[in-house]
């Protein structure tokens, strides 16, 4: 059997490992019970440090696969002067910069709205496999002129949200890896994907051609792309935009 | 006009993967250097490196464990280059202000400063746990440690946060 002093070792190396004799041994000692919660209450505080801000400069940065020139085998026609070539390079790479923080930010904020709206319905988070009741999602559907035509997954939460002066759709999809939120923003078009990770929140933000776009997000550092897509794809392809 | 085809495919797809998995690894680079502008530099060179030696990547899942060993070595390449004069963790702080600071509150920009801090063979193990996800044996297994040696640096590195925030620390074991 586990003593005190080897369970707290254990749990300050890896406060989430679950292993039978820990359980055991915390489950029938209340100091260390209470000394778990502390640890992870410190490890919860741990993550948020770890997690630094990133700016959309330090984030989207373009470039990282070499210019298609330098893979490029074609001869060149003549040689030019050095300083020229560079100024040119310089010219060109501003351009690209530009360009691609163009591309990649449907809208400057827009991220950091969706997360900011996220604080403001915590409850919405819970793990749950108890579906929102159908009319209540069919009435939230409907305030954003949509529908269901098929499964959408495990809904638990569905409501009608006031965002950006509109009233979206703010749904939660239960999911193996924990829930997801959806957001379908029809007034918010999206020329391109874009990727955020914002305040303990990883998420994307797709654009849907002809009906604005659609806002996917997990909380924690366990959020996978993977099934954000998932739920993404699922949902899309579950709305009748024609409501 | 296949080949171009099938480049550039394998062009987005690797810049893809790149972009998916930058914020981790300049986060992973920043507690690792402790230097925001560094953290970029090394970050893109590891996927100009990764880029040349793309092949070697033989599955995708396996594509941020293969970054972070790059960037491990780029740094350590960085550190050599440069042979950094001895660090005093208050300037350090100071510096990188700005990436310290915490719009969710004090007690995180505290604890950003004790990580600063802690040693760099207990800050390495605790960022690989918490930050990136890494069980023991892939801590081991990318320090090139035992598990029994990621254990102790792990336990040490919280038992020192703990100490240098101010955390009631009474009931906290002896090694």
């Amino acid at each position: 059997m586990m003593d005190c002093a080897h369970y707290r070792r254990a749990i300050l190396a890896d406060p989430h490992d679950e292993n039978a004799d820990m359980r055991l041994h915390r489950d029938s000692c209340h100091d260390c019970s209470r000394y778990t919660d502390q640890v992870r209450r410190f490890e919860d505080r741990l993550d948020r440090a770890l997690r630094i801000e990133l700016t959309p400069e330090m984030r989207d940065k373009p470039g990282v696969v070499p210019f298609r020139a330098r893979d490029s085998q074609a001869p060149r026609s003549r040689r030019l002067p050095r300083g020229w070539l560079a100024a040119a390079a310089s010219l060109l790479l501003a351009v690209v910069v530009a360009g691609s923080l163009w591309l990649v930010v449907p809208g400057p904020s827009l991220a950091a709205d969706v997360v900011a709206h996220m604080a403001e319905e915590p409850g919405a988070w819970a793990r749950t496999d108890v579906p929102v009741p159908a009319q209540t999602l069919d009435k939230v559907l409907a305030e954003s002129h949509v529908r269901l035509k098929a499964d959408a997954g495990l809904v638990s939460y569905a409501n009608s949200c006031l965002f950006r002066g509109h009233q979206v759709p703010h749904l939660v999809v239960q999911t193996d890896a924990g829930p997801v939120t959806v957001m379908v923003l029809t007034h918010e078009s999206a020329r391109t994907s874009m990727r955020f990770d914002e305040h303990g929140y990883r998420g994307m933000i797709m654009p849907v051609p002809g009906h604005g776009s659609i806002a996917v997000l997990e909380r924690g550092p366990t959020a996978d792309t993977t099934t954000m897509e998932r739920v993404a794809a699922k949902v899309l392809g579950a709305i009748d935009w024609s409501a | 006009m296949k080949d171009a085809i099938g480049g550039n495919q394998k062009r987005a797809r690797f810049q893809a993967l790149c972009q998916a998995l930058r914020p981790d690894l300049l986060r992973f680079a920043f507690w690792l250097s402790r230097d925001r502008a560094l953290a970029e530099d090394v970050v893109q060179e590891t996927m100009l490196r990764a880029w040349k030696a793309q092949d070697s990547l033989l599955d995708e899942g396996a594509a941020k464990p293969w970054f972070l060993t790059i960037i491990r070595r780029e740094y350590a390449r960085s550190f050599e280059r440069k042979r950094f004069a001895t660090v005093d963790v208050d300037e350090l702080i100071a510096r990188e202000e700005p990436t310290l600071a915490a719009a969710d509150g004090h007690d995180v920009e505290e604890l950003r400063a004790a990580l600063f801090k802690l040693p760099d063979e207990y800050r390495e193990p605790l960022v690989l746990q918490a930050l990136m996800g890494y069980s023991t044996a892939e801590i081991a297994a990318q320090l090139k440690l035992s598990n029994t040696a990621v254990l102790t640096r792990l336990f040490r590195a919280r038992k020192q946060l703990r100490m240098l925030c101010g955390e009631d620390t009474r009931m906290d074991p002896e090694e």
